[in-house]
């Protein structure tokens, strides 16, 4: 295998891994707040790109007065997924908060398997719902992003939607950790996350503490979703499982609960991923990527960037 | 504990009088339904095996419309009327998963007023559930598997209307050698028996004739990202891609290759026939890319033109798939089959294990023209008619490219 191929499996990886890391966040942020693993976090990532697919539909047909603006400049196209990604986001990230209220918040008391069960009943139900309501075949996705080849070395080329899945899963990641750790709200979050009792006893509002990390999550769950479907060119009701079992790897991988560690284990996945299927065969990556895990988490338990275990006393 | 029991006890009182009302009412709307003692309908049904909701939907979907319309014909003919036979088509979702397909073969077997079986579309699916009709009685007419496996088990009852990977596989790799002229290729298949076995067929074939086939690699039915391999591909630059799968995958696939500059187009079976593979893959993608699919083109057929009149009354909105004629082959001739053996046995032993064996019989004997061209059963099972054709992607839809001689 030549240079050329390596480096283009690397551009591959990086890509794949932006949206697992994208994803890996939703995971990480819900489980470093409340101990929980919210298997409907895959569906977000489906719904999120159902939404982008109905919007982008919607603005660009020719019925929508100010299609031919959006279309006709790259301002006018910027300015298009601009309002797509905002309204995917807000409305799963609104989805979100309604399903933690919903399905979670009733349980949050319960043993840890009832929400564990809860979410896994939830993840179910919107999955069946787009099947019902939407459609059971696949549908493409309006390609309305221009695919340009920006940088080419040799044979190896890096195109201007790969591009932006990277820089922008990048920026929303680096945003997100500096909310986390530089702002007020941040540091009632990881108050909350570190004793959710202390916490409420110190004034903190649990509940909006917990209804944001709903909301956040899930609302770049969304942004991964339509990355997704503009860079397979398809959705399907069932797309989230695969993706939603890889970005919880790579949050586990990463050491779950820890953000930067959600970001770096998308990463790791994404491109040993890649590599492998360069390297070895297709059929072949998922063992790679899972093997992977077994074995940091042999070595690591925490994962890459995961606390050694401390006891909580 | 007590109180706890105590309320328990009162849900379930409240459900047993609601179930009670509920049977009540059924009991209750009986006597308007009036009794016709002369016409004494039997209500014979046929069990329609196909992925409906996930997997090939759009092949799957197809195969139920192409089921509905022979039974609804049926009903319509003046021979079922007068034996008093009423054919009922019953969905079963498969949803193109092995272990579904065998609940769902499961479900067939439990009615017993349900003496056939139109499907299923998926080989993996249509293996393990023909064990099931078989063990059960139950004829099973396949319109869509092409697994050479599937009649080599030695059933009476499991018989197919289409042309084997056998025959489809090295026919693919004739053309694509000797007429369309490539002489390297790569061979990839979504791990399923069908996939397999129609790219390990055309791998063979394809060497045989003196192609080189470059690599050849394994990938998964519910892959999406295809771009590890794509860029593999790329390194070794071959004539042609061919893929042994579905068109859900395989549309991403050519989609993603077409997309990173590989200019050889895709190949693949007859599980890539269908609208859908040119919509999910664009339609820019998907041009000049070859599939070989079983028999003529419908409207090629002497009573294709009236097949599809009588489909585009039916479903308006709807486009004739891959698999719906065949579909249709394979209702009619069970239907066929029972009437047949209602003639001669009487229509009360239809569903007595006596009639059960008759209509497998008489299904392994039928001998007609079906809108597919004729058909009859060779001692597997196995449909006599093997012609093929090559379709491409001309202007955003699928052209016969070359018939068979």
């Amino acid at each position: 295998m030549s240079a050329d191929l390596i480096i283009q499996q690397l551009v591959n990886g990086v890509t794949l891994g932006g949206m697992y890391a994208l994803i890996a966040l939703g995971y990480t942020l819900v489980y470093g707040i409340l101990l929980m693993i919210n298997f409907a976090h895959s569906e977000m990532f489906m719904g999120g790109a159902y939404v982008g697919l109905g919007m982008l539909t919607w603005l660009s047909s020719d019925s929508f007065p100010a299609s031919s603006f959006f279309k006709g400049s790259t301002f006018g196209l910027i300015l298009l997924f601009l309002i797509v990604f905002a309204v995917a986001g807000i409305t799963i990230g609104v989805l979100g908060v309604i399903i933690e209220r919903v399905a979670y918040r009733p349980l949050r008391h319960a043993p840890r398997l009832a929400p564990l069960i809860s979410a896994i009943g939830v993840s179910i139900f919107l999955q069946n719902a787009v099947l019902l309501w939407i459609d059971s075949k696949a549908i493409p996705y309006p390609s309305l992003f221009p695919v340009r080849q920006v940088i080419s070395i040799g044979g190896a080329s890096l195109n201007s939607l790969q591009l932006l899945i990277v820089v922008a899963s990048l920026v929303l990641l680096l945003i997100l950790d500096t909310f986390v750790s530089k702002t007020r709200i941040g540091k009632a979050m990881r108050a909350t996350s570190q004793d959710r009792e202390a916490a409420g006893l110190m004034g903190i509002d649990i509940n909006y503490i917990i209804a944001l990390a709903f909301f956040i999550g899930p609302a770049l769950g969304a942004v991964a979703g339509i990355f997704h479907g503009m860079y397979y060119g398809t959705v399907i009701f069932s797309m989230g499982f695969i993706p939603g079992i890889k970005s919880f790897t790579a949050a586990v991988l990463g050491g779950i609960g820890n953000l930067r560690g959600a970001m770096l284990g998308g990463f790791v996945l994404g491109i040993v991923e890649s590599l492998g299927a360069g390297f070895l065969s297709t059929g072949y990556k998922d063992v790679i990527a899972f093997g992977i895990l077994i074995l940091v988490l042999i070595f690591r338990p925490g994962g890459l960037l995961g606390e050694s275990v401390v006891e909580k006393v | 504990m007590k109180v706890h029991n105590r309320r328990l006890l009162a849900v379930f009182a409240a459900l047993v009088a609601v179930s009670m009302i509920a049977t009540g009412c059924g009991g209750g709307a009986e006597p308007t339904t009036p009794e016709e003692p002369a016409a004494q309908a039997t209500t014979i049904k046929i069990g329609i095996g196909a992925p409906l909701t996930q997997g090939a939907v759009a092949l799957g979907q197809g195969m139920k419309r192409g089921a509905s319309l022979a039974i609804k014909q049926a009903n319509e003919s003046a021979e079922a009327k007068e034996l008093g036979i009423t054919f009922e088509g019953v969905d079963g979702d498969d949803q193109g998963d092995p272990k579904t397909g065998v609940t769902v073969a499961n479900t067939f077997a439990s009615d017993p007023n349900l003496i056939g079986v139109m499907g299923h579309l998926n080989s993996g699916v249509s293996i393990p559930a023909s064990k099931v009709y078989n063990d059960n009685k139950i004829v099973m007419v396949s319109p869509a598997s092409t697994n050479p496996a599937l009649t080599l088990q030695g059933f009476a009852a499991v018989n197919r209307v289409c042309t084997i990977d056998s025959v489809q596989g090295p026919v693919g790799a004739e053309n694509a050698y000797n007429k369309l002229g490539f002489k390297t290729a790569v061979v990839i298949d979504d791990s399923t028996p069908y996939g397999e076995g129609l790219a390990a067929e055309f791998a063979k074939k394809f060497e045989e004739l003196g192609g080189k086939v470059l690599f050849t690699e394994k990938t998964a039915d519910k892959d999406t990202d295809f771009n590890a391999l794509v860029t593999k591909i790329k390194g070794q630059n071959p004539d042609l891609i061919y893929y042994g799968g579905i068109y859900n995958a395989g549309a991403l696939l050519a989609k993603q290759a077409s997309d990173a500059g590989i200019k050889a187009p895709l190949m693949g079976g007859d599980g890539l026939y269908d609208a859908e593979y040119i919509k999910l893959a664009g339609a820019a993608q998907a041009e000049g890319d070859f599939c070989t699919s079983v028999g003529l083109p419908v409207d090629k057929l002497p009573k294709g033109q009236e097949f599809m009149a009588a489909y585009k009354a039916e479903y308006p909105n709807d486009d004739i798939a891959a698999y719906d004629a065949y579909a249709y082959d394979a209702a009619n001739i069970i239907i066929q089959a029972t009437l047949k053996v209602a003639k001669e046995l009487g229509v009360d032993k239809l569903t007595s294990p006596e009639g059960r064996d008759a209509i497998i019989a008489a299904v392994r004997a039928y001998n007609g023209e079906g809108v597919t061209g004729p058909i009859s059963f060779d001692e597997n099972g196995d449909t006599t008619n093997k012609a093929i054709t090559t379709y491409k992607v001309v202007n955003g839809a699928w052209a016969p490219e070359i018939l068979p001689e």
